[in-house]
């Protein structure tokens, strides 16, 4: 790992800032950022070739190649048949699971970082667990429970998957939140006459809803992008990676791209709105006067 | 298989179906009863024959679906792509009927179908499904386990009338009492005329080194195997299992040696269109559709024969509209009503009439032989035999080892 | 403990929802599967408990191939990932400045477009006669019959690419979280950037590299979704195996063998490394009150 040279957050010796060490050091600098560049290229890449794809107008049924520019799919993004409710669906879906999973994920984190009781060990192992098993395995084996509990497939029962396996992901957002959370604030409220409910209410959750916030979003991006899960215990019920897992055999209309790319701009515009409420609460938060602010 | 089941084999059937007495059955070591069954199926099925008499032994078969009231909904299950675009057929019939059609695309393989209906159908509950498109074995397997209904013809005059002769008694259901045509096509060779050194006229072409690595087959079973095992001389409407195992084994060989490139459903049309594929086994529908946006891919029936298969109309068990799907069954058979789907489709139109009513539209669509081929064109062609269970497990196992899985 | 909230049975109500949930559709349904791991039958007779330990070693034996695959592919994926996060986290970390977030943002973003679009995207870009293709066959890097899609290689690319994001992300939190005082003291002591580097840097990160490694070797292992679509069935994985033999074959009993066997398989990794790095850095648990 030679490139990995640290930066320049401390003041450079004399000797390094001239002289052939100096040119080292910055070609390694320099090739150092070149090759990050590269990566961050390289994940971007195939988004750029959904958006531009998104302005095809395809010959055929297959949006693979390039044959003219079109506005045609983004003037009538649902004109395929049956993805306007795939979508809805996905959405639907996302909404009450990220609902669901957020609460019951963050009163669970609480417990688990407030209190000490006995269990609390296996307990966090426990809720480890769903994270390190394969998408594979958490559908088959939800499908299993469903087939053997006689209970018929459907927007139910994706709900009640997309919940499980959302909630490991929020309790471990949530949790390493609340650990590093100072507890002063609470304490200065208690002393004030707040009882529990109002200390909550009032301090710690305001406090921790940008932990919370985004373990929402992630729980909202991982069920609305779910597919494995999904695909096992759907029944006739079709969400978007569904109605595309379908339609992508038999075509690729330019529709797909243009949502695609629809979904990716309100989550990004989500996300920039996100950052910057949470810069708003941190500075808020960020009481203490010695810590240093982070750039 | 005939629907007209042995009243023994119905029996054992209904008593397997049913878990307390299955444990019971299982229990006292019922290898027996169940190896029983599958000889009752193999006496009453592998032939032609139509098992015996017009009724249905003993204590009752299916009664056909009585009469009853046109609903204001029909749940339609179909596979993607295979109804005319705009829907048109189903706004007819809504305006004729007053039904309000929900045509959900959510077939694309059969055995995935299979694998999330199964236990709605087992337990009588359609999941809502008035309709379901299946291929013949699927349709064969639906009856043999009683996951369909009876109809009722005299509630079916068109399709009674209209059904083209050539599909009007199939092995699995000689008095179409189960299942009724939906489209029918032929599993053959596609390829891209600009990339071929010559015409493939022979499955030799498939094995070709000269497109080693863009060769592609397809996922279903009796399409591959069956036109694999017609190139290795066998005959597929009555070889038997060793000589389908033969065929398998040299897929095999294909995938091991890199020859075949994968297995595919439609999506051979996205691999073809790009040239990523050559020379593939492909369905006939597709390749018309195919070539009318590319004037370089054609289609051809390879001279050891081509698979000839029929996806069928079947209604569940359970279904609550069965008698306004009846009515949707016939309608589609109007020979007005099946030129919408046929001019969009282009697959082997099983409604006689649509030709001549197409010929005043679309004369070129009325003459292409692949959307209303006559006799001689469907000479080189077979039908996949009925497989009994056990011999069904045994080739899906071994095909689906074959694809990696 | 701030007084007021330390009450007897709070931290068990508490709890009851969440865990109540992962308990029944979680835990419960991993019993019944291994309850239906071992019967036998088949679809059209129905299956039975039969205590079939063999249908584990049968389908160990079957498909010991795919299994292995698939730990070669996800170890490579994650190592690629390794190889291509670390760098970029790096930079981020030390060098973002005020484009931090905005970076950040920029490896977060592909995953907002469905991890099916994104894999579909990449056939695209391999495709035989596309311009990829094209230019690294006039580069030489590929050969003139050859190809790049449908092959081990694209299969493996599309592992990396779909789960880079998991192991740039926990690479960044812990290289963000490194005290900038103590880079200042390892300069003091060691003087050299190599040196500072791998005695402070690296193994200050060494939880987020933990983290990224299993966040992205696991689900990794279980996928199938690129094997299938830039791959050929010598390239299919366990995931592709497991998929077929619930959904296509209803094979359950096998099925269930083998998703159990992934899972205990992964599991055991999960220990190792688990002993490697220390329970705390693994669960996410360090400032945890004991």
């Amino acid at each position: 790992m030679e490139a990995a040279t640290a930066t320049s957050a401390r003041p450079a010796s004399r000797n390094e800032t001239r002289g052939a060490l100096a040119v080292g050091r910055r070609a390694l600098n320099w090739l150092l950022n070149a090759y990050a560049g590269l990566a961050l290229i390289y994940l971007l890449v195939p988004i750029a070739v959904i958006v531009v794809f998104s302005f095809n107008n395809p010959v055929g049924r297959f949006n693979f190649i390039w044959n003219e520019f079109s506005f045609e799919a983004w003037g009538d993004p649902f004109g395929v048949q049956g993805i306007g409710d795939a979508l809805i669906n996905s959405i639907e879906i996302a909404a009450l699971s990220t609902v669901g999973a957020t609460i019951l994920g963050t009163i669970t984190a609480l417990a688990l970082v407030r209190y000490e009781f006995r269990g609390r060990a296996p307990v966090n192992f426990f809720i480890f667990i769903p994270l390190a098993t394969p998408e594979v395995v958490l559908g088959a084996a939800l499908l299993s429970l469903f087939l053997n509990a006689g209970v018929a497939t459907g927007f139910n029962t994706i709900l009640i998957a997309h919940i499980m396996f959302n909630l490991s992901f929020v309790i471990v957002t949530v949790r390493s939140r609340l650990i590093g959370f100072d507890r002063s604030l609470e304490e200065a409220a208690q002393d004030l006459g707040a009882t529990p409910w109002e200390t909550f209410r009032l301090v710690t959750l305001p406090l921790i809803m940008p932990g919370v916030i985004s373990a929402a979003l992630l729980a909202f991006a991982l069920s609305i992008d779910d597919f494995v899960i999904t695909n096992f215990n759907a029944g006739s019920t079709i969400t978007f990676p569904l109605f595309i897992w379908g339609a992508a055999r038999v075509a690729i209309p330019p529709q797909i791209y243009v949502l695609a790319s629809m979904i990716f701009l309100f989550t990004l515009a989500m996300m920039l709105i996100t950052v910057w409420q949470q810069r708003r609460a941190e500075k808020m938060a960020a009481i203490r006067p010695d810590e240093p602010e982070t750039a | 298989m005939t629907p007209n089941d042995d009243h023994l084999d119905r029996e054992i059937e209904r008593l397997i179906r049913n878990p307390v007495t299955r444990r019971r059955l299982m229990q006292r070591g019922a290898a027996g009863a169940l190896s029983m069954s599958a000889l009752a199926y193999l006496a009453a099925c592998g032939t032609d024959e139509p098992s015996g008499g017009g009724g249905n032994g003993g204590d009752g078969g299916p009664k056909p679906i009585p009469k009853g009231k046109i609903a204001d909904s029909l749940y339609f299950a179909n596979w993607p792509l295979y109804i005319d675009e705009k829907r048109e057929s189903l706004k007819k019939f809504q305006d004729k009927y007053g039904t309000k059609v929900k045509y959900v695309e959510e077939i694309n393989d059969n055995n995935e179908f299979f694998g999330k209906v199964r236990q709605q159908y087992d337990r009588g509950d359609s999941g809502g499904r008035d309709i379901h498109v299946v291929t013949d074995w699927m349709a064969a397997r639906m009856i043999r386990l009683d996951y369909v209904q009876k109809f009722d013809k005299s509630a079916m005059p068109n399709a009674t009338k209209n059904l083209i002769p050539s599909l009007a008694s199939p092995p699995f259901d000689p008095k179409r009492d189960f299942s009724m045509p939906w489209q029918s096509g032929i599993a053959g060779i596609i390829y891209r005329k600009d990339k071929v050194k010559s015409e493939p006229k022979t499955v030799d072409a498939l094995f070709d080194p000269a497109y080693k690595g863009k060769v592609t087959f397809l996922t279903e079973m009796r399409d591959s195997v069956g036109v694999v095992a017609a190139w290795q001389g066998a005959d597929p409407e009555k070889a038997s299992v060793d000589e389908f195992m033969k065929a398998i084994d040299k897929l095999q060989e294909g995938v091991d040696s890199g020859q075949i490139r994968g297995f595919t459903g439609n999506e051979y049309i996205k691999d073809i269109t790009k040239g990523d594929s050559e020379v593939i086994l492909g369905w006939s529908g597709d390749a018309v559709q195919l070539k009318a946006d590319n004037p370089n891919i054609e289609f051809v029936i390879p001279e050891s024969g081509g698979h000839l298969w029929t996806d069928n109309m079947q209604i569940p068990v359970g279904a609550p509209h069965a008698f306004t799907a009846e009515k949707m069954i016939d309608f589609v058979y109007d020979p007005e009503i099946q030129a919408d789907i046929a001019a969009y489709v282009n697959y082997i139109c099983p409604v006689s009439g649509v030709k001549e009513v197409l010929e005043k539209q679309d004369p070129d669509l009325a003459s292409n032989q692949l959307i209303f081929p006559d006799d001689q064109f469907l000479e080189n062609t077979f039908i996949f035999r009925g497989l009994d269970p056990e011999e069904e497990q045994q080739l899906d196992d071994a095909f689906q080892q074959v694809l990696g899985a | 403990m701030p007084a007021g909230l330390k009450k007897a049975g709070l931290p068990y109500l508490l709890l009851l929802p969440g865990l109540g949930w992962l308990l029944l559709f979680f835990a419960v349904p991993l019993v019944i599967m291994l309850i239906e791991s071992l019967k036998t039958g088949s679809i059209d007779f129905g299956f039975t408990l039969t205590w079939e330990f063999s249908n584990y070693t049968d389908a160990l034996d079957t498909y010991s191939e795919q299994f292995l695959r698939s730990f070669e592919y996800a170890g490579l994926a994650t190592l690629f990932a390794l190889v291509i996060g670390y760098p970029l986290a790096y930079v981020i970390a030390f060098r973002g400045g005020k484009w931090r977030n905005a970076l950040l943002l920029a490896v977060i973003v592909p995953f907002f477009v469905t991890y099916l679009i994104r894999t579909l995207s990449w056939e695209t870009i391999l495709s035989d006669s596309g311009l990829v293709v094209d230019t690294l066959r006039t580069v030489g890097i590929v050969s003139e019959g050859g190809r790049v899609l449908d092959t081990t290689a694209s299969v493996v690319a599309g592992i990396t690419y779909n789960f880079l994001p998991f192991m740039i992300l926990p690479l960044y939190a812990s290289l963000e979280r490194i005290d900038t005082r103590l880079l200042e003291a390892g300069y003091d002591l060691y003087g050299r950037r190599r040196d500072v580097f791998l005695r402070v840097t690296l193994p200050l990160s060494m939880p987020g590299v933990v983290a990224g490694t299993l966040l992205t070797f696991i689900p990794a292992a279980g996928d199938f979704i690129n094997a299938e679509l830039l791959g050929t069935p010598r390239q299919f994985m366990i995931g592709n195996v497991i998929q077929s033999r619930y959904l296509e074959v209803a094979d359950y009993p096998t099925a269930a063998a083998l998703s159990f066997l992934l899972m205990a398989f992964m599991l055991i990794i999960v220990i190792i490394w688990a002993r490697i790095a220390g329970t705390e850095a693994l669960l996410g648990t360090e400032g945890e009150r004991r």
